[in-house]
């Protein structure tokens, strides 16, 4: 279906800086071909797709599944959460613990 | 230029850049209309070993608007896929391409074609082999006949074609971004105090032995069109027209596959309606913002439409020239016209016998009566000539948009909505010095109608 139909969220990051950020190193992205289990457990908390990617978030699992790689993305620390990239999905998770222990890995 | 480098940040992504769309009733199949959206800007064409392709990792689209609110009902989806033959050369090609599946061709390109109505979505096409780029006499011997074999047939007499194509859009762009130079009336340019030039001089085509990438498609009007009544008035028969080119959220430096690697949903990245529009009517500031959003955001740059900054400057540096744009100018007087023909279309009763109006939504679509004939005899300043076949109904391959835009925004449309108003003179005249002429190959008089791109070999 057309992309135009799901519209960037304005809170959300722009594809630009989203390259800008996975791309500089000091940024708390993290690529991962399996990645998400370490995340999955600490996070149970709180786990949504973003109100515009619902329609995909059923996708991630079986991307991950099948070897997809996937993509963490902080783009605000202070908020907890986290924007968790896979095959055409973006789902966020809030798990203030697990953006405190990235965050303080890279250090 | 049309939309060629149009905006910061797509102008360092040339596979998503849209630089043209062309939408038209096939003058070789009147029962169907062709639309043909241009990729990739400025291809030299001897820019090898890794010729043009257009981006495996980018979703390009078509969209159509066929109820007058600024929103897709019909969108063609194409996604690109390249394949290698051989990893272990350099070469493009190991010997003579004759055929789309020559063993002596290393890299070729595939493609799929969806169809998305209704929420659902439909692949029409697959798996369609693209045509190589022109190389030269050796590697490309019979570039034309080789090309033609890579226009496909699909579903519902659907026609087909993405590859590469000679430039059909003609632009003095040396001149024209040299301070809006216009090179046949350049001794009339305020030249800063410089007096450079002293006479007038031909325009000179800079895309001339350039080529792009076109993704082409020639449907039969019954599938494009709401259902209703489909005669010249009827507003049934007007559809919106936009490309989009889209990209993964999230693009990632593999160096351990080396490639990058893309995840995350597609956003758009690049748009394109009416020819010129984002180039030259929005602001830099907000150009890679507009390439982001949906043509029924429009109305947020509405009063860019209105208040062209070109408008403007035309008076400043022409001096005495424009005198009656420059009162309308420094009126503050919304233009009307202009709002019209690019953001809801031409109503009724304004040009005898023409209407492309979608309704009240003000939303940047190519919009066309499909139920106006092709003409016979072409002119190719389009309504403005006289031609309702053109553009702004439209737009054919060798329509002057240049010219037709500068003439617009110089003030000779007013006086379809403001009858008191004269435009000045030399508003019916201004051009940046070239036609359809000025296009060395010329063009084709059947699908995909954008001529044989040129050669390496005879373009170095």
């Amino acid at each position: 279906m057309s992309a135009q139909s799901h519209p960037e969220p304005t809170e959300g990051p722009s594809r630009r800086t989203m390259l800008r950020g996975a791309g500089a190193v000091g940024a708390v992205g993290i690529a991962a071909a399996v990645g998400v289990g370490a995340a999955g457990g600490a996070a149970a908390a709180a786990t949504r797709p973003a109100a515009d990617d619902r329609a995909a978030a059923g996708a991630e699992h079986s991307a991950v599944a099948a070897g997809a790689p996937l993509v963490v993305y902080l783009r605000d620390a202070a908020s907890g959460e986290l924007d968790v990239f896979s095959g055409t999905s973006h789902t966020v998770i809030r798990d203030p613990a697990l953006v405190a222990r990235l965050t303080h890995a890279v250090r | 230029m049309s939309s060629h480098r149009e905006a910061p940040e797509i102008s360092k992504d040339p596979v998503a850049d849209s630089t043209d769309v062309y939408a038209f009733v096939s003058p070789d199949r009147p029962d169907t209309v062709t639309l043909i959206a241009n990729y990739i800007p400025l291809q030299g064409p001897a820019g090898g070993p890794n010729f043009y392709s257009f981006g495996d990792d980018v979703l390009y689209e078509i969209h159509i608007d066929n109820d007058g609110n600024g929103q897709d009902n019909l969108t063609y989806a194409f996604r690109f896929q390249t394949k290698l033959r051989d990893p272990n050369t350099f070469l493009y090609n190991t010997g003579p391409i004759l055929s789309l599946d020559s063993p002596n061709w290393n890299s070729r390109q595939f493609y799929s074609v969806t169809r998305s109505q209704h929420g659902k979505s439909v692949v029409i096409g697959e798996n369609l082999p693209c045509p190589p780029c022109n190389i030269g006499p050796l590697s490309t011997p019979h570039y034309a006949t080789l090309a033609n074999e890579a226009v496909h047939g699909i579903a519902n007499g659907i026609k087909v074609f993405a590859g590469q194509r000679a430039e059909g859009f003609y632009v003095d762009l040396g001149s024209i971004f040299d301070l809006a130079n216009l090179r046949p009336f350049e001794e009339l340019h305020a030249q800063y105090g410089m007096h450079v030039f002293s006479k007038p001089a031909d325009g000179v085509n800079a895309t001339a032995q350039l080529n792009v990438h076109s993704i082409a498609l020639q449907i039969p009007t019954s599938e494009l069109l709401r259902p209703g009544k489909h005669g010249e008035a009827d507003p049934a028969s007007v559809i919106g027209v936009w490309t989009t080119a889209s990209r993964q959220r999230v693009t990632v430096w593999d160096d351990w596959q080396g490639e990058n690697l893309n995840a995350g949903p597609f956003r758009q990245v690049s748009r394109l309606g009416n020819p010129l529009f984002n180039e030259v009517l929005i602001p830099l500031g907000s150009k890679d913002l507009w390439n982001s959003l949906p043509p029924t955001d429009d109305k947020r740059f509405a009063s860019y439409v209105a208040h062209p900054e070109l408008a403007g400057l035309l008076p400043a540096l022409y001096p005495d020239v424009f005198p009656n744009l420059e009162k309308l100018v420094k009126a503050g007087t919304a233009r009307a016209d202009l709002e019209a023909i690019l953001l809801t279309g031409i109503p009724s009763d304004i040009v005898k016998g023409f209407q492309n109006y979608t309704g009240p939504e003000q939303a940047d679509m190519l919009r066309l009566n499909t139920a106006i004939k092709p003409s016979k005899k072409p002119n190719a300043l389009g309504v403005i000539g006289g031609d309702l076949a053109g553009f702004p109904n439209g737009r054919r391959v060798f329509d002057d948009v240049v010219t037709i835009e500068l003439r617009a925004i110089a003030g000779v449309t007013v006086p379809l909505v403001d009858k008191t108003y004269k435009p000045d003179a030399a508003a019916g005249a201004i051009t940046d010095g070239l036609t359809a002429k000025s296009v060395p190959g010329g063009y084709l008089d059947n699908f995909p109608y954008l001529g044989v791109p040129h050669s390496g070999f005879s373009t170095p």
